[in-house]
């Protein structure tokens, strides 16, 4: 065992310990917004892009799930190692800031996609048709883990108090998501607020994780592509400089 | 090979010297004393030499890795149980353990046989499964020499291990801790029980304002500082044997423990 299988393990065992904090409460709010903005007012929605109002939000919905799980297992994970002092004993292990930045985002990405995964796979069955490419929907949930574990871990190292996290993700991170195009195209809006919207990296994830999952896409996939692997490489470096610099770590 | 080195190690916090230019060199296989009175920089000393503070100057040689330039290679060797309880607040303890043994490489059916020899033997094993909280002061001070010593380490350091533990499980830890150095462990230990650097050290070293003012063997020490015999001795001295250690960390840092 080396110290990245090691944190693995560990980040694995502490969120599966937590299992009614750190599943079920995402599965069920997905379910919720299904519920609600799917069933009960999505048959008042006309179609979009083909797709009824409820198969067209599951993408954005899983995406969703993937970013906040993503975001919260590191943020809490960190925060908490923080708070007990326990990430002290880490850092004067031998195990290098590349292998603790890795197993913390990989804790992120196992969360996010246990979660995004128990969302599509319930949803299946509205969907009535495989994934339109399972290799794409898996390319971008797997980079919006790392883009959200990473952001998780920025917060965590800044994080004061835990009001501080709680602030990023009620304020920063959830309109962001919103606003990103979960439940509606952005072709609908009126055109100042669409310039606004393609400002949004959000937007560019859930998208490319429409295409994946149903074969839609309101901008070029190439840019989804390429901005969402931008944005989770650009942070995960950040993430280990930071790590390196002892950044908030180191006294 | 020295185990430790310590040429020049300066650390400020803002208006604060925690440590004023230390130099300090611990030879392979000692059992060396830091004493010193609260906040003459021992917990800083310790800090800086695993790598948890960053000296403003100076340099720190663990069996001659440079813990700045080389801090994965130094941090093997050494083991370290810090003053602040710092135990994960989520696992069992037997969980604590073999994270540990993992964090320095052990394989998770040798972390599983280590963590159950020493939590057997700090006398832990019958509370494996419970976490931090449902262990006593003196067993959460006991489990974590336990995991300091999951890595096999060359060096151990005790930033005031016995503070909580009774006088039985103290004589018995310190059996222990001379076995450990027998077997050719060398230990940095500081402590506020100067009784206990008296017997288990063969040097000591007194720190003091961020300096080290003095560093010998206790015998040394006590024969080149100690007050005469005949001298007025004033108020702080009250309570203290002539001619103990306590006498000259006293002289020395100018405070009565």
């Amino acid at each position: 065992m080396n110290g990245y299988t090691t944190l693995v393990r560990l980040e694995f065992f502490r969120f599966w310990r937590l299992i009614r904090q750190t599943i079920f409460p995402p599965i069920l709010t997905t379910f919720l917004y299904i519920l609600i903005f799917g069933f009960s007012l999505g048959s008042r929605i006309q179609e979009m892009h083909g797709f009824s109002f409820i198969l067209y939000i599951i993408p954005g919905l899983t995406a969703m799930g993937v970013m906040n799980n993503a975001f919260s297992n590191t943020s809490t994970s960190l925060y908490m190692a923080k708070f007990d002092q326990s990430l002290d004993n880490i850092l004067a292990s031998p195990v290098t800031p590349l292998a603790i930045v890795t197993a913390l985002v990989t804790g992120g990405i196992i969360r996010g996609l246990l979660i995004g995964s128990i969302t599509l796979l319930v949803s299946l069955p509205l969907l009535k048709q495989p994934l339109y490419s399972f290799w794409l929907t898996l390319f971008f949930l797997v980079l919006q883990s790392i883009f959200f574990g990473c952001w998780g871990i920025i917060g965590a190292l800044r994080a004061k108090v835990w009001d501080n996290l709680a602030t990023t993700q009620t304020f920063i991170i959830t309109p962001l998501v919103y606003l990103g195009g979960v439940f509606y195209a952005i072709e609908l809006l009126p055109p100042f607020w669409r310039k606004i919207s393609l400002f949004n990296p959000l937007f560019y994830m859930v998208d490319g994780t429409r295409y994946g999952v149903l074969g839609i896409h309101e901008t070029s996939l190439w840019c989804s592509a390429g901005l969402t692997m931008l944005f989770a490489f650009g942070f995960f470096g950040l993430c280990v400089f930071l790590f390196q610099k002892g950044y908030r770590l180191v006294r | 090979m020295h185990a430790l080195e310590i040429l020049g190690l300066t650390k400020s916090y803002s208006k604060t010297h925690a440590l004023r230019g230390v130099d300090l060199t611990i030879p392979c296989g000692e059992f060396f004393g830091l004493l010193g009175p609260n906040g003459a920089g021992k917990t800083t000393l310790i800090n800086s030499i695993v790598g948890l503070v960053r000296p403003n100057a100076g340099t720190v040689l663990v069996m001659g890795h440079n813990i700045q330039k080389n801090p994965m290679e130094a941090k093997r060797f050494i083991g370290l149980s810090p003053q602040e309880i710092n135990i994960n607040n989520y696992f069992p303890i037997g969980k604590i353990m073999e994270f540990q043994g993992g964090f320095y490489g052990l394989s998770i059916k040798e972390s599983k046989m280590r963590a159950e020899a020493l939590l057997k033997h700090f006398c832990l094993w019958e509370k494996r499964k419970g976490g931090r909280y449902q262990l006593s002061g003196g067993m959460q001070r006991r489990l974590m020499i336990a995991r300091a010593l999951m890595g096999k380490p060359k060096i151990l350091i005790l930033d005031e291990p016995t503070a909580g533990i009774d006088v039985e499980l103290r004589h018995e830890l310190w059996e222990f801790l001379k076995g450990l150095n027998a077997d050719g462990t060398t230990i940095l230990l500081t402590t506020h029980y100067i009784e206990e650097a008296e017997i288990l050290c063969e040097r000591v070293g007194i720190i003091s304002h961020g300096k080290i003012v003095a560093c010998d063997t206790p015998r040394e020490l006590i024969a080149k500082h100690r007050l005469p015999p005949d001298m007025d001795r004033q108020d702080k001295f009250k309570f203290i044997r002539p001619g103990s250690l306590e006498e000259i960390f006293v002289t020395l840092t100018g405070e009565k423990k």
